[in-house]
């Protein structure tokens, strides 16, 4: 790979960046009925950056993830995913790169409950056929602190050792970036605090690229680089601070 | 609330359409059933009202004791000379009605094998029913007339031969007329016509008459002139009006179908209680998947019994679409099954179809009942959500029921079922009794199997996923854990197959059993090297076959059985008697004599008898005693018993006696088993080949076989069977498939958001597919592994009694073998539309989904 890792960029350059958005746009519907999710989005994030995605309800956030992600398509702009343009991929291509390429952390439903922690923590590659990095998958289960609990299933666990296996899950293919939709939505404060901290620690220690959605200041916060939607624009990207400079920037741009 | 019932169903069609399905397959059977027999009745009800159609009074020999299809013995000619002589008889008349074999002028049969073929005396007016379309009647000893529809079928015109074999070789006749019996359809059965002397002589009834039809002087009635007529009758024979006659016909007939009627509304019931098992697992997961609707309607103020009344409401629709498609798949159910007959050989009279008050009202009442019963639990269920369901995400109440309740429900329901199966099997009980409780203690067992298969789904899937798991990894895991995962759910479902292939393995293992018995038997008694019998395998064939075979070159010892039937005492029913020639059989047949030996046959006077040891001990008879037997002929002889043997798969029935007394005291000199052995020394081979020739030439009514031969033709008739059963079953079989496609349908319904997590994290539509498929797959083969062991029980546990009578159970493991990978197979065929839906679920909007 030949990028540069570059410091956080403004909207607009896109070389050197692991994911980048060139004027995506995503219409529902059509006619008079028809609504722009994203109205001509540029923005781009650089490998080993750990980027929150904030805005309103209905600005576009989640739209914006779900079209980095592969998960839906864009009508117009493109998408390049570690060297891929998804424009041109079919859905077994695009289900091979979510397989290869991604990592995901869902705010609901992060789990299979027949499947163990460990299980669950391997399914990307069992899904692919590959056997697990063992010494990695050491690492990660004692990074999650799961390590007694390796061989119980979901439903055994509490709400933040699930979404702690999740984070496992997402990070055991060591992916090109892993995306977080609402990963704390659901959670206590105390095991929020936990799965931020994971996801932190990933992009510190392994150099992972971390795109999370959240409506919550305290979560952007761990963030290096924060870009607001609103309206399906980009209202502002530039670095996320504290809590409380991502609060004051909210207020500012909301 | 009614709106909410109707509502939900228009809601969920497709699950409401498969479950239609459910019902309607086992309405379609049972009216189809009804319209069918209905229709036969019906058929020969007119064709027996043409026939007597100028006759006032008939005079036909007693049936004195049933011969299980065979004609009663005809009577003397003289009578007709005594019945002239009654006051008021107009005109009388001698006739002939045999069963023959009628060939074209190759002698290569005419028509189906199966299909009866008669030869008729030709009659005078008033009496001639048969209207001649073409020709006239036949008027000499070498004249015949044919059928027209049976003509028109082997392309015979008047001018052509045709032949007939009844007592003695094959005869060419001229076809001189074509004829038909009034409107109705005869149904693949044919008859030739002859003249009255032709007809006896053909019929080996010289002098011998099968009825005398008479018509009434003016002024005298049917009713009175049958008392005169019935009079001047010895107690053989029996005199009736035309109408009478006719009824009493049509009622043989209805009864002979009434054996049909109940094996095919047996299987109809298997398919509703399979049917009845997919209702109430569909209702009971809808029931599940919509707590909080339910929980809505109780927090705006709906009753318990109005959630009830919304549930069984919904039931009743459905049962009712269901019933009434049922019904109208019937009529072609009815079609079909004719059309199934007709390709087994067996071709049924029919005229249009017949549709009586009666089957639209069992029909209905089956196909709602069993919807209503079916879905009662889960409406029950539904009574118990609460309000706050509507709030929280609160699942169903769970069944209280505790395990150990349901372990004694099952155990007690099973050991029951044992007991009445036993109970029946060694009660000795009349048959009927014993088929009765025969069938209800199999199907107590199956029920407490099924009651007891959600503890059986765990270790049963561990099993059948064993292989996937190891083959396919992860998604075979995953099949075999979503299998897993509401056994009760996937008992029920597979509960549904597990009943129907129960049935079909029992009668594989049990055909298996019979073939092997047979062609053991054959090896063991049979100590000759040719067969001869009638085509069919069971009719009587010609006399005159073992003189002429006597003649052949290189024929040694020549051996004959024929069959008749006698009643003993009071008892009920019948037993079959053999009749031989103690002087011949024993160089080709062996007794296996339980008391007495070989030379005991030397004393076979006409007098003297050979017991079945069976029905000898269970009938307190011994060497030494008497037995008086009453005879079709109204005769009743003595016989005294002269020694036991032990009857191999009851091929010679109770008694065995000498010909010559058969002939004089049961009116049979028909054999139906020639059996030939071939001379010392002589070229075994080439006698069979000339042997094979004359049968061929003379006797087209009859085949030669060798033991192979013969063993393989007794294997095709039990297989023409079984095949008839695997296509009844196969409808029990359908609508558990369905079930599965309902189970598997709804369960991934209810899996939405985790098949959307697995393909965002990369899992492909194939594995998606495969991942279901897998997983019906599972549920099939639990069905199937249940099914395999219950029907292997049941067929040891029957053939126990069997064994005396020679039974070898048999395990046919390549035959069983097929029958799971069918299983399997249905599993992946249930799949394929599920599978197909999940596999093509938008991604984004199932991990929205709630």
């Amino acid at each position: 790979m030949s990028e540069q890792p570059t410091a956080a960029t403004a909207g607009g350059d896109t070389a050197g960046a692991i994911v980048a958005a060139t004027d995506l746009r995503r219409r529902y519907g059509e006619g008079e009925a028809a609504v722009d999710a994203l109205d001509g989005v540029t923005t781009a994030f650089e490998r080993g950056g750990f980027a929150a995605i904030m805005g309103p309800s209905g600005s576009g956030k989640s739209t914006l993830m779900h079209l980095l992600a592969g998960l839906d398509r864009p009508t117009g702009g493109s998408v390049r995913l570690d060297g891929v343009e998804l424009a041109g991929l079919d859905d077994g291509k695009l289900t091979q790169l979510r397989r290869d390429k991604l990592g995901f952390v869902f705010q609901f439903f992060n789990l299979l409950p027949v499947l163990t922690a460990e299980e669950n923590i391997v399914l990307p590659l069992s899904i692919a056929g590959r056997k697990p990095d063992r010494e990695w998958l050491e690492q990660l289960i004692s990074i999650v602190g799961l390590g007694d609990r390796r061989d119980h299933r979901p439903a055994e666990l509490s709400g933040g050792q699930q979404q702690r296996v999740a984070v496992a899950r997402a990070l055991v293919a060591r992916p090109a970036v892993v995306f977080a939709d609402e990963p704390t939505g659901n959670l206590d404060s105390r095991s929020s605090e936990e799965v931020l901290e994971l996801l932190r620690r990933s992009v510190d220690e392994f150099g992972q690229t971390v795109v999370m959605v959240t409506h919550e200041a305290h979560a952007a916060a761990y963030a290096d680089r924060l870009v607001v939607l609103r309206d399906g624009r980009v209202a502002h990207d530039g670095a996320a601070g504290d809590e409380g400079d991502v609060l004051e920037l909210m207020k500012a741009v909301g | 609330m009614t709106a909410v019932a109707l509502k939900g169903l228009a809601a969920r069609k497709l699950r409401a359409l498969s479950t239609i399905l459910a019902v309607l397959l086992g309405v379609a059977l049972v009216a189809g059933t009804y319209i069918l027999t209905d229709t036969i009745n019906r058929s020969f009800d007119d064709i027996f009202t043409t026939a007597l159609e100028g006759t006032d009074v008939v005079v036909t020999p007693r049936e004195v004791v049933s011969q299980e299809g065979s004609e009663p013995p005809p009577f003397s000619e003289a009578l007709l000379a005594r019945v002239e002589r009654v006051p008021g008889v107009e005109k009388a008349e001698g006739g002939i009605f045999s069963l023959v074999r009628i060939t074209d002028a190759k002698g290569e049969p005419l028509g189906q094998g199966f299909a009866p073929q008669f030869a008729v005396s030709a009659a005078s007016a008033p009496f001639e029913a048969l209207t001649y379309v073409e020709g006239r009647a036949p008027r000499t000893a070498s004249e015949a007339a044919l059928d027209e529809s049976n003509a028109e079928q082997a392309g015979i015109a008047i001018g052509d031969r045709v032949g007939v074999v009844g007592e003695g070789p094959l005869k060419l006749f001229r076809v001189v007329g074509l004829n038909r019996l009034g409107d109705t359809s005869t149904g693949g059965s044919s008859t030739v016509t002859l003249t009255l002397p032709e007809a006896q002589r053909i019929a080996g009834k010289a002098g011998e008459l099968d009825q005398i039809a008479i018509a009434a002087a003016d002024g005298v009635s049917p009713d009175e002139l049958e008392r005169r007529v019935a009079a001047v009758l010895p107690p053989t024979v029996q005199a009736e009006t035309g109408q009478q006659n006719a009824e009493r016909l049509t009622d043989e007939i209805a009864s002979d179908l009434g054996f049909l009627r109940t094996a095919l509304l047996v299987f109809a019931g298997i398919a509703l209680v399979v049917g009845g098992f997919q209702i109430f697992n569909t209702f009971s997961i809808t029931v599940a998947q919509r707590v909080r609707e339910f929980g809505l309607l109780r927090t705006l103020g709906a009753s318990r019994g109005q959630v009830l009344r919304v549930v069984l409401l919904e039931a009743l629709l459905i049962g009712l679409l269901g019933a009434a498609l049922g019904l109208l798949a019937g009529f072609g159910f009815a079609a079909g099954i004719n059309a199934l007959f007709e390709a087994s050989g067996i071709d049924l009279p029919n005229t249009g179809l017949v549709f009586e008050t009666r089957t639209l009202i069992v029909s209905l009442a089956l196909g709602i009942g069993v919807t209503l019963v079916a879905a009662v639990t889960p409406a029950l269920r539904a009574t118990r959500v609460s309000p706050m369901a509507a709030l929280l995400a609160a699942a169903l109440p769970e069944r209280r029921r505790s395990g150990r309740v349901l372990l004694a429900v099952a155990t007690l329901l099973g050991l029951g079922g044992l007991a009445m199966l036993l109970a029946g099997l060694f009660g000795g009980g009349s048959a009927g009794q014993a088929a009765g409780l025969m069938g209800a203690g199999s199907a107590a067992i199956l029920f407490a199997a099924s009651l007891l298969s959600p503890r059986l789904v765990r270790p049963l899937a561990a099993v059948a996923g064993w292989p996937l798991e190891r083959l396919r990894g992860l998604t075979g895991r995953l099949a075999r854990e979503n299998a897993m995962r509401k056994p009760g759910r996937t008992a029920v479902t597979s509960a549904a197959l597990m009943i129907g292939l129960a049935l079909v393995v029992f009668v594989t293992v049990f055909a298996a059993g019979l073939n092997k018995s047979i062609a053991s038997a054959i090896d063991t008694i049979f100590q000759n090297d040719i067969t001869v019998q009638s085509t069919d395998g069971f009719s009587p064939i010609p006399s005159t076959i073992a003189r002429d075979v006597a003649g052949v070159e290189g024929v040694g010892d020549v051996g004959s059985i024929r069959f008749s039937f006698a009643k003993v005492g009071d008892a009920a029913g019948q037993q079959r008697v053999a009749g031989v020639d103690p002087t011949t059989i024993g160089g080709v047949f062996d007794f296996e004599f339980v008391e007495g030996s070989d030379a005991t046959l030397r004393e076979l006077t006409p007098s003297a008898a050979l017991v079945d040891d069976g029905y000898a001990e269970s009938n307190g008879i011994a060497v030494g005693d008497t037995v008086a037997l009453l005879t079709p002929t109204g005769e009743r002889p003595r016989f005294e018993v002269i020694g036991t043997i032990d009857d191999q798969t009851d091929f010679l029935g109770s008694f065995v006696i000498d010909q010559a007394a058969m002939a004089s005291d049961f009116g049979e000199e028909r054999d139906t088993y020639v059996l030939v052995g071939v001379a010392p020394g002589a070229d075994a081979a080439a006698v069979e080949q000339r042997v094979k020739r004359l049968v061929d030439d003379r006797y087209p009514s009859a085949e030669a076989l060798d033991q192979e031969e013969l063993k393989r033709s007794q294997e095709q008739q039990i297989n023409g069977l079984l095949n008839l059963i695997y296509a009844l079953l196969a409808l029990a079989v359908v609508v558990s498939i369905f079930g599965i496609v309902n189970t598997l349908a709804l369960s991934i319904h209810e899996r939405t958001r985790e098949l959307g997590m697995l393909r965002a994290v990369g899992m492909t539509r194939r594995q998606v597919r495969r991942m279901i498929r897998y997983e019906a797959v599972i549920t099939a083969l639990i069905g199937a592994l249940l099914g395999t062991a219950l029907g292997v029980l049941f067929a040891a546990l029957i053939s126990r009694p069997l064994a005396d009578e020679g039974f070898e159970l048999a395990y046919p493991v390549g035959t069983l073998l097929v029958i799971l990978a069918l299983a399997a197979l249905a599993g992946v065929v249930a799949a394929i539309g599920p599978a197909r839906r999940a596999s093509r679920l938008d991604v984004l909007e199932a991990l929205s989904y709630e």
